[in-house]
């Protein structure tokens, strides 16, 4: 009877590795395609920052000491701070509405969430500029109800840029507060309700605290995306509004300077990273991010 | 009609609206603009004309640039369904705990800014010879697409009750047999639904394609790029009106069978 | 179905962990050709764990299964033809009722006229005949059910393993399944293991029941040898209600144990076949309700306290208070009528009662 139970484990142990065989094929396509399409590129890219005339970090030097670039990166954060803050501030309304509407307005709600995710940044900000033009129908109506005698400068100026991009990123944003705002359990307000706390104590001390992980992941998409973004701010934006991504393209295209562009990028990259380490101890970005 | 007392809620409520509103409504700005008979844009429209819609067919650039991105986008549809769904059977056979680090590696291109891998893409492909190709473009935009697929197919898969595979592998059903029987099956709306965003957010791209398309890859959004730094003609707003007509259907093709899953299983509770 | 030929399951020193969790201990157990064997016990005893190494998707540690003559420990589940009824019935959603029951068919490369006819076949045993072209979200949950029960018999197999299979039931339905699963065994014999932690389902359906507890089987019978010769107080307490009293063993010998009852004089004694304990020392002594009797004599009795008597029906159940402030519960058909705060005097036939070990109290 002893033969058994080696025949038994050697047959375990064979299983076991065929198993792991198999789940590692299955991983084989995208280990192979990150590799080489996303892992090697990013290194190319890593090592060229630091292959500038000067030194290893000369590029990096270059890029932080000098007063244009610099100026560059601030307004990049400042952007998208404003853009994060807007942002936070219209979607908490926008997802609390859709908790409170069923049926079919519930229906024309979320579409209105979803059907901006799927349709072209680029054709989004086109409309932005035809809307917002020197004769475009925004100035049109201002100028038809008495506001403004002569039309204003909305586009190619930061209220374009600024515009633009809250309405852009503004989805990234509703969808993690709207699922937060489900996951709160309505007794827990009826509770505090009966126990005679008026409504606005409820909200502040129940309801906003439950959600707040909701807007912070939303914020953090927001922030995140608006950091890199090349699209809105390039064609809303005027000479001022040069944005990190912009630089960068510069630097590829038009400068052809290809270390300055690649310190660049990895100083974007950092920044997100650093974001995203910071914001991810408080919530647990991952769970926001099924979009249903 | 409920009278409105003027509380915090129905102000919010109001407020969310208008949101709401402002989300959706002026991304159709353009479809206007594209039927304006003159030839420079005007909204509202004076004269109604399908006139610059005949220009964009006569059109060879443009209508290059439209085969283009669809070739595009069949072939990062291909791409992403292969690569992601593989790779969320492969989550499916991991321990519960390694799961979120193997998601977080498949889905750290979405976390990397895009102008990076844009770059670094342009950099590479130059030297390797898909620079300006569709399989370049195609590689580049499954980048973004492979993590939607891998999440579509991964929510279908933990619906999937676990037993379902060992009822047919108990009555006697070969690993490939149960794939094919059971499985997939199952999956198959996960993969539908991955399978179509893929296909627009390919048709969508602009930043990665602004990159690597160079010329002879030329796809709509980069040509409606270069058209609207330029100057804002009524043929620019037909391309984009139909990009947007493109996704819009799209969209409501999905939450039609969407919604048609949900009614039957809802039958069935 | 008649000329099949029955196997029987032997488990040879079968253990399974999982990490640091023992949850089957070495196990041997034989299972007879044609037998229905329940394994009862409450969740994390090791019950499904053991269902699970029969049908081949879980790999034990160590040991050896052997079905019929055959070692299977090594083949996969697809190659041991058994046929397995789920929990919530694994039932596949996208196929009608037709196609899952023909599934197992379809993969032995039954075809045609044949196959539809053994499918019909298999839906006719289960009542069903007539239903194979709806699709499974059409049925209720008991049809569900017999759909299971349908696509794991028609495939013929060598055992059937049944999961907890009428836990999604009402109680209605599940007696009447009950019932009708008995009878589908009786009229063609399968060897069955059937998991549950309902022990009423356990003693109407088979013809063995194994106890089972932390990965273990503690005691394994016949419904009516568990139910009156229990070996511990928690299987006592397992099946049915029981009046366990703790006691002293005196002496055994002459074919019987004397013991003592705490709290009362007096020597009472027991057939030594009755005593699952008798070594002299702490112990307790198992009299179920309706052993219980009001007693005229002070002989061999006990005096109680009447606290409370419920009307069952025909039965009448009377709780009582014994001397060490114990309390038990007698039950009797048209027992005269007690009121509370009676002083009583209860008896019991000697080869009605049971000693016991005395461990088992409070873990349950």
């Amino acid at each position: 009877m002893t033969w058994a139970a080696p025949s038994r484990g050697f047959r375990g142990r064979d299983q076991r590795l065929g198993r792991a065989v198999m789940t590692f094929m299955l991983f084989l396509p995208a280990l192979i395609f990150l590799g080489i399409w996303f892992v090697w590129p990013l290194g190319q890219l890593v090592v060229l920052s630091f292959q500038y005339d000067g030194g290893a970090f000369a590029a990096y030097h270059e890029l932080l000491s000098s007063e244009v670039f610099r100026t560059v990166f601030v307004n990049t954060l400042k952007l998208a701070t404003f853009v994060t803050i807007v942002c936070a501030i219209l979607a908490y309304p926008a997802a609390w509405l859709l908790t409170r509407i069923k049926g079919f307005w519930f229906s024309v709600g979320l579409y209105c969430i979803l059907v901006p995710f799927w349709i072209s940044i680029l054709v989004r900000t086109f409309s932005w500029m035809l809307l917002l033009e020197r004769n475009g129908p925004v100035n049109n109506i201002l100028m038809s109800i008495g506001i403004t005698d002569q039309p204003l400068k909305l586009l190619f100026n930061d209220f374009g840029v600024y515009l633009g991009m809250v309405h852009v990123l503004l989805p990234y944003a509703v969808l993690p507060v709207y699922s937060s705002m489900l996951k709160v359990d309505h007794r827990l307000l009826q509770a505090s309700d009966s126990l005679g706390a008026p409504g606005r104590t409820t909200f502040l001390k129940i309801f906003l605290p439950l959600t707040l992980p909701g807007v912070t992941a939303g914020a953090t998409f927001v922030f995140l995306l608006s950091l890199g973004f090349f699209i809105t701010p390039a064609l809303l934006g005027g000479p001022h509004n040069l944005t990190a991504a912009m630089l960068i393209d510069s630097f590829v295209n038009e400068r052809l300077v290809w270390p300055l562009a690649a310190a660049a990028s990895v100083i974007l990259l950092v920044i997100v990273l650093v974001v995203l380490a910071v914001t991810s101890r408080f919530v647990s970005l991952g769970s926001s991010v099924v979009v249903k | 009609m409920k009278r409105y007392k003027p509380t915090p809620q129905a102000a919010a409520q109001i407020f969310g609206a208008a949101v709401l509103a402002f989300l959706v409504m002026p991304i159709f700005a353009v479809v206007p603009a594209s039927v304006n008979e003159a030839s420079f844009i005007k909204i509202p429209p004076e004269t109604l004309s399908l006139k610059w819609y005949g220009a964009f067919l006569e059109d060879r650039g443009w209508m290059i640039a439209l085969f283009n991105s669809l070739r595009v986008a069949l072939l990062t549809t291909a791409i992403a369904l292969f690569i992601g769904t593989l790779a969320a059977l492969g989550v499916e056979r991991l321990p519960k705990r390694a799961r979120p680090f193997v998601i977080g590696a498949v889905l750290s291109p979405l976390i990397v800014p895009v102008i990076m891998i844009s770059i670094a893409l342009y950099y590479v492909t130059r030297s390797i010879g898909l620079y300006g190709t569709v399989p370049g473009l195609a590689l580049g935009h499954a980048l973004l697409c492979v993590p939607f697929v891998l999440l579509n197919v991964s929510v279908s898969l933990q619906r999937l009750d676990p037993n379902l595979a060992r009822a047919a592998s108990g009555l006697g059903a070969r690993p490939t047999y149960v794939f094919r029987t059971v499985t997939l099956p199952a999956i198959w709306p996960g993969l539908a639904s991955g399978g179509v965003f893929a296909f627009v957010l390919s048709f969508d791209e602009v930043v990665i394609s602004l990159f690597i398309a160079g010329y002879s890859a030329k796809t709509l959004p980069v040509k409606l790029w270069e058209q609207i730094r330029v100057e804002f003609t009524p043929v620019a707003a037909v391309a984009s009106t139909v990009i947007l007509a493109f996704t819009v259907l799209l969209f409501i093709a999905t939450r039609m069978s969407a919604r048609k899953r949900t009614a039957s299983s809802e039958r069935s509770q | 179905m008649d000329a099949r030929q029955l196997h029987g399951v032997r488990f040879d020193k079968v253990s399974k962990s999982f990490g640091e969790v023992k949850a089957l201990q070495p196990l041997d157990l034989e299972i007879k050709p044609g037998e229905f064997l329940t394994l009862l016990g409450p969740s994390g005893s090791g019950k499904t764990t053991l269902l699970n190494i029969v049908a081949g998707f879980l790999d034990p540690n160590t040991g050896r299964l052997i079905v019929g003559d055959k070692d299977v420990t090594a083949l996969p589940p697809r190659l041991r033809n058994i046929g397995m009824v789920f929990q919530n019935y694994a039932l596949f959603p996208h196929m009608t009722v037709a196609e899952n029951v023909a599934y197992g068919l379809k993969v032995r490369n039954v075809r045609g006229p044949a196959l539809k006819s053994r499918v019909d076949e298999a839906l006719e045993m289960v009542q069903l005949g007539g239903y194979g072209d709806r699709g499974i979200d059409q049925l209720s949950g008991g049809q569900q059910q017999r759909v299971a029960l349908a696509r794991a018999m028609v495939i013929e197999p060598d055992l059937l393993l049944m999961d907890e299979p009428l836990g999604a039931l009402d109680r209605q339905l599940r007696k009447q399944v009950q019932l009708e699963i008995r009878r589908l065994h009786a009229k063609a014999p399968r060897t069955t293991i059937y998991v549950t932690h309902d022990q009423e389902e356990a003693l109407v359906m088979s013809d063995r029941v194994a106890i089972m507890r932390h990965g273990e089987i503690i005691q394994i019978g016949t419904p009516a040898e568990l139910y009156k010769k229990p070996n511990s107080a928690y299987i006592a307490r397992f099946l049915g209600e029981s009046n366990l009293l703790p006691a002293t063993i005196l002496h055994s010998g002459n074919g019987e144990t004397s013991y003592r009852i705490r709290g009362y004089e007096g020597n009472f004694t027991v057939p030594a076949a009755n005593c699952a304990e008798n070594e002299p020392g702490e112990a307790q002594i198992l009299v179920r309700p309706e052993a219980l009797k009001i007693s005229q004599t002070d002989e061999n009795s006990l005096r109680v306290v009447v606290e409370e008597a419920v009307y069952l029906g025909e039965l009448t159940a009377t709780k009582v208070r014994f001397a060490d402030g114990q309390e038990g519960w007698l039950r009797a058909m048209n027992s005269p009528a007690h009121s509370v705060g009676d002083v009583v005097r209860v008896t019991w036939s000697p080869e009605d009662s049971r000693l016991l070990p005395k461990g088992d109290q409070a873990d349950n």
